[in-house]
């Protein structure tokens, strides 16, 4: 056998890949819409986790185009053009609200569809790169949550933005030869002058509102695309007996429960706002001048990080959070063989994990430090 | 004429009501079985439900609005003194009335066209038929020309029909109407006058109970039809979801567009300041064009000056640093050391970049951000603390008012230089561009 040989084989399996990940024949309405159907069984509730992530993100869109006509990105006016739209435009507070209270739904909605989605065993063929547009997107929305953070230009998003980036830049003491510079210039591409300024607020601006959603939009096609055209995973390990017609009767489920989502979002919007939860030193217009104000920390989605990273050397976590990245890239091929049992209890520890590090993150650390 | 308003607006009234009662008692006791809507919609169906539905949509909901506002008119007039309710109903009630003029079309088209349907078709029926056009165009008329009858006929029609009632009849509030009012009010006695003779006596007959009672499927047994039964209970099923769903966003929607849209409108419209308002909020913006001037005005000071005067020798002390913005425009802290000479400390956190406090309490700062303390003489961090690295000491120099340098320190090593006690108290610190190169 020549060299030439295997290498028609090689590109004849990667175009038999693509051809069974994107089956042209099953690309039209009628399979996708009419003909698909959704499981019915014990865990049928994972299918909606997805959709109510998708409504978070549709709400973001509107709520971010209506702030968009009032937000002015830079240092001097970016906090009194946040106060503008929250104190004197009509409903500017509530839809800013919207905005905030929508974005933790989102991430909390796509943590969870993640962890239910492992655990119902959703990445087996032909679905791999659905799971990794997956996960891409979830890098997306994180990112979404801490370019957003910095825009309002107050004590808490300035000194959260510089924690952060330093800590990006700290990584680079860990890597070997050429990569050793690299952390450092991504952050200085990022931060684009010495300190966190101007044009750092005009990055993440355009971070935020426009290649972020760019790139968010165009991997939720794909990856919504996939979900229609392979159809709901089987989800349980027994084939279950019933099944429901996607259209119309789960879509008015799923319809049904985002109006329930509205409902709630809505009413806590309107009560409590998200900023209630700080003090208010932290919301003051950032003074470059000034001593940073105790208190800083990030989103309440980064603690499961953030306090970990308070607690141990920089160099566990580090190599923690490299590994988990690339398990969870490769998850489609490392638990090919594990059973739905083994996936629900690594996903169950997972979820205790997150839920006891986002609640209890604070008390841990003072607990341990002091 | 005043004999022609009292026989429409008094004798008329209580005619067409006497009539009506006895007459439907009558025939609902004695020819039950026309006490229906004599429904053809087994004639014909497709055209009906286009006619059929609308018309009873909106006329239903039009009436239920006339009886509140005629029950209770003084809740009425409340709920309408706001404004977005007042436009929401009078939208509303002219919206309704357009879908009842459309069924009524579909309707009498269908009585004109359809050749089955005409074979049950008697005078009644298009006599009853043009009456309602003629009297819903008269109200969508009104709705127009005469807008917010809503609330105007709190004070002039519902008085009227509350005299009636009470049997002391009173024109006062009426007879000064405009015509298309007055004959608005002729029609619908005219109408009530016609329910025992016409097929408007169904509406004695509305089957409330089919509200509370559980749907019922129609599953046929015969072999033939079995197999598309279980079909035909998901659609219906599907169905009930949809219709549902759409009631409850129809609902959402107009509690919606009652409470928000003419909010978001306002959104895009922008708020409207007043003065006051207004000179306070350039005044903040002004400070913090300032504020950001002065930033910059900092930087290119930096970039063209050696020397950047950080204060006097005089006005630092041991326990309150004072800041100041180095040459790479990072915070940085000056303090005096018991032999009377600056100390120059950065105060950019090594951990993650915080702003360290000014407040030196036995000797250490503390970067409130994940609570590390540094002493200011040697800049070392607490042994517990995340920062590992210690803060730099920043080289300065000591000037006199003339700008002769008497004392410097590079940052490292040892102080160049002796100062005097008289040179003490006017002595200035700055920080040099060299030690910051060097």
């Amino acid at each position: 056998m020549t060299r030439d040989n295997s290498s028609t084989s090689k590109t004849a399996n990667t175009l038999s890949f693509i051809a069974d990940r994107f089956p042209l024949e099953k690309m039209n309405l009628e399979h996708m819409l009419a003909h698909k159907e959704v499981p019915v069984h014990k865990m049928s509730w994972g299918y909606y986790t997805g959709g109510m992530t998708m409504f978070f993100f549709m709400i973001q869109i509107i709520t971010g185009l209506f702030l968009l006509f009032y937000y002015q990105p830079t240092v001097s006016d970016a906090n009194l053009s946040v106060e503008y739209i929250t104190k004197y435009v009509s409903v500017g507070g509530l839809i800013r609200n919207m905005h905030a209270w929508s974005a933790s739904g989102m991430i909390l909605f796509a943590v969870v569809h993640l962890i239910t989605a492992f655990a119902m065993k959703s990445f087996e063929k032909p679905r791999e790169l659905t799971w990794i547009m997956g996960v891409l997107l979830l890098i997306i929305t994180f990112t979404f949550g801490f370019t957003g953070y910095l825009l309002p230009w107050n004590q808490i998003a300035v000194n959260a933005t510089k924690v952060g980036l330093q800590s990006v830049e700290d990584i680079g003491q860990y890597l070997p030869g050429m990569l050793h510079e690299v952390p450092r210039i991504l952050r200085e591409t990022f931060q684009g002058e010495a300190s966190v300024g101007q044009s750092t607020l005009g990055r993440f601006y355009a971070l935020h509102v426009v290649l972020l959603p760019l790139a968010l939009a165009g991997l939720l096609g794909i990856h919504l695309l996939q979900v229609q055209v392979h159809g709901m995973s089987q989800g349980v390990d027994e084939k279950p007996k019933k099944q429901e017609r996607f259209f119309p009767v789960f879509l008015f489920k799923d319809l049904t429960l985002w109006g329930f989502l509205f409902f709630i979002l809505f009413t806590l919007s309107l009560c409590i706002p998200f900023e209630s939860f700080l003090p208010f030193p932290l919301l003051a217009p950032y003074d470059a001048m000034g001593a940073t104000p105790p208190g800083i920390k990030p989103e309440w989605y980064f603690f499961f990080v953030y306090y970990p990273l308070e607690l141990l050397p920089f160099w566990v976590i580090l190599l923690a959070s490299g590994l988990i990245g690339a398990v969870l890239i490769l998850t489609p091929w490392i638990f090919k063989g594990s059973s739905r049992k083994t996936l629900t209890f690594i996903a169950t520890a997972v979820s205790l994990y997150l839920l006891i590090m986002t609640l209890f993150g604070e008390q841990i650390y003072h607990l341990l430090k002091h | 004429m005043p004999a022609l308003d009292n026989f429409f607006l008094i004798a008329l009234p209580y005619l067409a009501v006497v009539i009506c009662l006895v007459g439907s008692y009558y025939r609902i006791k004695t020819r039950p079985m026309t006490y229906s809507a004599l429904s053809s919609q087994f004639l014909e169906s497709k055209g009906l439900m286009w006619g059929s539905l609308p018309w009873h949509i909106g006329i239903i909901t039009i009436i239920a609005a006339h009886f509140i506002a005629f029950l209770v008119p003084g809740l009425w007039q409340a709920l309408l003194s706001n404004q977005t309710v007042l436009l929401f109903v009078e939208a509303a009630g002219l919206g309704l009335s357009l879908l009842c003029l459309f069924g009524l079309a579909a309707l009498l088209l269908r009585r004109f066209t359809s050749e089955k349907v005409q074979s049950v078709t008697s005078q009644m029926d298009l006599v009853v038929l043009l009456v309602l056009l003629l009297q819903v165009a008269l109200g969508a008329h009104i709705a127009v020309s005469l807008s917010w009858g809503a609330l105007w006929s709190v004070g002039t029609t519902v008085p009227y029909l509350w005299s009636l009632l009470s049997f002391t009849p009173d024109l006062s509030m009426v007879q000064d109407l405009p015509l298309a009012v007055k004959a608005h009010i002729v029609l619908a006695w005219v109408l009530i006058l016609l329910v025992p003779f016409s097929r408007l006596i169904h509406m004695f007959a509305v089957p409330l109970e089919y509200i509370g009672r559980p749907w019922q499927n129609v599953v046929w047994v015969s072999d033939r039809r079995k197999e598309a039964a279980p079909q035909a209970f998901v659609e219906g099923e599907a169905r009930r979801y949809f219709v549902k769903g759409g009631l409850a966003a129809v609902f959402g929607l107009s509690l919606l567009s009652v409470g928000v849209f003419d909010k978001i409108f306002r959104f895009f419209f922008g708020p409207r300041l007043t003065a006051h308002q207004e000179t306070e909020l350039m005044t903040t913006r002004l400070s913090r064009l300032e504020a950001t001037s002065s930033q910059r005005k900092l930087e290119l000071e930096r970039q063209e000056n050696d020397y950047i005067l950080v204060g006097s020798l005089a006005e630092l002390n041991s326990e309150r640093g004072k800041y100041f913005i180095d040459y790479t425009m990072m915070p940085a802290l000056a303090f005096k050391t018991a032999e009377g000479l600056p100390l120059l400390i950065s105060a950019k956190c090594t951990h993650l970049g915080c702003t360290v406090g000014a407040d030196a309490v036995d000797g250490k700062i503390l970067c409130p951000c994940h609570i590390s303390y540094f002493s200011i003489d040697t800049g070392m961090p607490n042994a517990d603390s995340p920062a590992k690295t210690p803060l730099p000491h920043l080289g300065w120099v000591l000037m006199d008012t003339r700008g002769n340098q008497l004392v410097s320190y590079s940052g490292k090593g040892a102080v160049k230089g002796t100062l005097s006690e008289a040179q003490r108290a006017s002595a200035r610190v700055y920080i040099a561009k060299a030690h910051q190169i060097g």
